[in-house]
């Protein structure tokens, strides 16, 4: 077994979905789909109000080659396109296309490609991309382009580590759908055409892996089981694990030949090439403490709330998060559509706030670190802005993986306090290259931080201001202190 | 694996409770006089940290809570011989928490150890009352007789061994001609080691400090002794008396003002055990642990520094 990178933590899966089934979630009677893909440009409506839309038809292109056009997920009318709050903290809005459904979810006829094995690498990518497929692992880099940003590759690593403790789709989807996995994986083959395949699965999914050796029958792609711990599902750190290769800080995993997907991509892959489908529908984890934890396929566009619904919640107030519990985000409101990313939905009763202390220096969170930073030290000097001494530090290296926050005693928010200090060294440098490497490593949070830009100007406009008020209360502390000592000093003095 | 503690207290409470050996065993060889201390040191060090707090207006029930107070006293009440004066752990917890402590800005703030910090200023301030020990089991009655009514009662009291060797070093003795034996001390030095392997294994504190102070401890001495075996005294007896477990696993690992890298610790402890070997060799105090550890508190921004661990990708 292996376990090259050091540190990291093992957290048991605290609501695990003890149904195998993937539930199908019954049909919406409505969509949302925002027209703002991850990255790049909005797409561009090809419908109108009122028009009427079948299952997997396009109804918005992109003008960007860097982007993948949106398929209506039912089929129905067009009802509106106008802006709606999108899954994210701030509720934030974009625009969107919302269609209502017919209740009859007719397809439209798509041609494909036919045997892939005869197509060429480039009819291919045209086809990944116009089924509108996007990394499914949370990161949503667009599929064709992260293909396309490759010469040669010589290892296809095929990321089979669930991200986050809780999260269970992947193992779902492996588990009922180990034969498309491979075939998706085989098309990926004929792609990039690797000189090996590794799917790194993690050592607790069993069932997965032996279903997937049941139905691997390609001598190029091995199957290799890894220990189950959280952050190994990190590019960079799944590199290691598995090829023991430790891509430097600057450089890309694709710089050494190595290009990881993760296994529901594959899957969608298979759909798209295959069966002729374009991405409408994904598999979500609905856990935590309020509900009964259970994975779903849902249409891509329906609402949290119809899905939430599904897991029967309890009726306490809820908070809710897309995403895992270590590095999702928490959603102002249920009514939020899933989108491709949406790979888990956690819904906790709301619980009285920890106290937070002040760092003991116990040291705890430098032995978790996945990255090897120094937790305590960053904090020191993030608090006091001090992003120069944070950055000798490494600040730039920390993927914000929140693995020091929890086994912090004193429950310090430390990844956020270092996504504010990281936030504060790129405003004062206005270079971004240093923040941009750790960024690529734990890609998706590249999209929180992009449409986080506001909130985040309003948070350090109020956090400077606090802190100004802190020192402010420091320094009084200070004079007091040298007024004590003089006192002290003065006492002595005339004692003697 | 690791540990998640839910709590700041609950990890001082573990030490708290992981120095209940070494007490015991203090309080079967020379009787009431710490429970007496323990007892005392506590009570002064959350009056005086709650008082502080509310002079600093911040929450008094959470910092008295986490412990941190109570451990302060807790070490130094056992540091100081067990029939000084009820004044002298007054002022020097008092010391310790005000000084050592709070006017850094309270937890986590503190470069020195508060607790050394608080026995530093006691040996220098008051000299003959830190270093007349308990020579034998004392009673209750005794206990509280010598505390609060301040009879120096000859008859209980006693020179530590590590003073005595001193001494008699001094009058030209050789270590041959002494019996450098305690039988008390080894037994309390046995409770603390006890103690403190129970906090390793919690993981409360790790391994690097303790390892290296006794690595420092072992190796000064034995270059010393190599130089002269008859006016050193031997390695073994460097590890059994004084406050050398104490010193080991639970002042030297004082979180806050120790290093935190772990090759930092390592450095950090050795440099304190190599100190400790040379001050109760060379210098005028009869335990060189709180002094040792205050010199090298100074350098912990220092070996932090240097010492930071490898970055992935770096
Ligand atoms: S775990 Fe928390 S209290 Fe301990 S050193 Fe890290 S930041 Fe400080
Ligand atoms: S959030 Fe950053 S500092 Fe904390 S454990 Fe993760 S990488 Fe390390």
């Amino acid at each position: 077994m292996l376990d090259a990178f050091n540190n990291g933590i093992v957290i048991e899966n605290p609501y695990p979905v003890t149904q195998v089934e993937i539930i199908q979630a019954p049909l919406p009677d409505k969509v949302v789909l925002p027209l703002q893909q991850r990255i790049g440009e909005e797409a561009e409506p090809c419908v109108k109000v009122g028009d009427k839309v079948l299952t997997g038809q396009l109804i918005a292109q992109t003008p960007d080659k860097f982007c993948t056009p949106i398929h209506a997920s039912i089929s129905g009318t067009v009802v509106a396109i106008d802006q709606q709050i999108i899954p994210h903290k701030s509720g934030l809005k974009s625009t969107c296309i919302t269609l209502e459904s017919d209740g009859k979810d007719e397809w439209i006829e798509n041609e494909g490609v036919g045997d892939f094995l005869h197509c060429s690498r480039e009819t291919l990518l045209d086809y990944v991309q116009q089924s509108g497929i996007i990394g499914l692992g949370g990161a949503g880099f667009p599929t064709h382009s992260k293909l396309r940003c490759l010469q040669e590759c010589q290892t296809l690593i095929i990321n089979a580590t669930e991200c986050e403790p809780g999260i269970s789709c992947d193992d779902a989807m492996m588990q009922h759908n180990a034969r498309e996995v491979v075939r998706g994986i085989e098309v990926l083959l004929h792609i990039t055409k690797a000189t090996q395949v590794i799917i790194a699965i993690e050592d607790d999914k069993q069932e997965a892996y032996h279903e997937l050796l049941m139905f691997n029958h390609n001598e190029r792609i091995l199957i290799q089981q890894i220990p189950t711990k959280y952050t190994s599902g990190a590019e960079k750190l799944l590199i290691k694990t598995v090829l023991n290769i430790e891509i430097p800080a600057e450089e890309l995993a694709i710089d050494h030949g190595i290009l990881c997907q993760n296994v529901s991509t594959a899957k969608a892959i298979f759909d798209a090439v295959v069966d002729n489908k374009p991405l409408v529908s994904r598999v979500v984890t609905v856990t935590g403490d309020a509900v009964t934890p259970n994975n779903f396929e849902v249409r891509l566009g329906a609402s949290f709330e119809h899905i939430v619904a599904l897991a029967k919640p309890n009726n306490q107030p809820h908070a809710v998060r897309m995403g895992g519990m270590m590095m999702g985000v928490d959603v102002a409101s249920l009514a939020v559509p899933i989108c491709k990313i949406t790979n888990c939905i956690f819904v906790n009763n709301v619980k009285a706030k920890e106290v937070v202390q002040e760092c003991i220096r116990c040291g705890q969170c430098n032995q978790v670190c996945p990255v090897g930073l120094l937790p305590q030290q960053l904090y020191w000097y993030a608090k006091s802005e001090n992003t120069e001494k944070a950055m000798d530090y490494h600040l730039s290296s920390c993927i914000e993986c929140r693995c020091c926050d929890v086994v912090c005693p004193s429950h310090l928010p430390l990844a956020e306090y270092f996504s504010f200090a990281k936030a504060l060294y790129r405003q004062e440098t206005q270079t971004q290259e240093k923040v941009d490497n750790a960024r690529e490593r734990f890609e998706y949070r590249e999209y929180r931080l992009e449409r986080n830009k506001t909130e985040r100007a309003e948070m350090m406009a109020r956090k400077k201001e606090e802190l100004k008020q802190k020192m402010a209360n420091d320094k009084a502390q200070k004079d007091k202190i040298a007024e004590a000592m003089a006192r002290v000093k003065k006492k002595n003095d005339s004692d003697i | 694996m690791i540990a998640i503690f839910s709590s700041t207290s609950q990890m001082m409470r573990q030490v708290i409770y992981a120095l209940a050996l070494g007490i015991g065993a203090s309080y079967y060889f020379f009787g009431w006089g710490i429970i007496a201390q323990i007892i005392l040191a506590v009570a002064t060090a959350i009056a005086v940290e709650a008082l502080f707090l509310k002079i600093r207006k911040m929450p008094i029930a959470p910092a008295i809570g986490d412990g941190s107070a109570a451990l302060t006293g807790i070490l130094l009440a056992i540091s100081v011989p067990s029939i000084a004066p009820w004044w002298v752990i007054v002022v020097g917890v008092a010391f310790a928490i005000i000084f050592g402590k709070q006017l850094y800005g309270g937890l986590g703030n503190n470069p020195f150890n508060p607790a050394m910090l608080g026995y530093a200023f006691l040996l220098i301030s008051y000299p003959l009352q830190m270093t007349t020990w308990a020579g034998d089991f004392v009673n209750l009655s005794q206990a509280l007789d010598v505390i609060f009514n301040l009879n120096v009662v000859d008859a209980l009291s006693g020179a530590t061994q590590l003073d005595e060797v001193k001494t008699q070093l001094a009058l030209g003795k050789s270590i041959s001609e002494l019996s450098v034996h305690s039988t008390a001390q080894a037994y309390i030095n046995a409770g603390f080691l006890l103690g403190g392997l129970y906090l390793l294994i919690r993981r409360i504190i790790f391994w690097h400090i303790p390892v290296a102070f006794l690595a420092g401890i072992v190796i000064t001495a034995f270059f010393l002794s190599l130089n002269d075996v008859e006016y050193h005294l031997p390695t073994q007896n460097h590890l059994m008396l004084g406050g050398t477990m104490l010193g080991a696993f639970f002042i030297a690992t004082d979180p806050v003002s120790a290093c935190t890298t772990p090759k930092g610790r390592l450095i950090y402890g050795f440099l304190i055990g190599m100190l400790v070997v040379i001050i109760r060799t060379f210098g005028n105090y009869p335990d060189g642990i709180a002094f040792a550890v205050l010199l090298i508190n100074i350098m912990v921004p220092l070996i932090d520094y240097y010492t930071q661990p490898k970055v992935f990708g770096k």
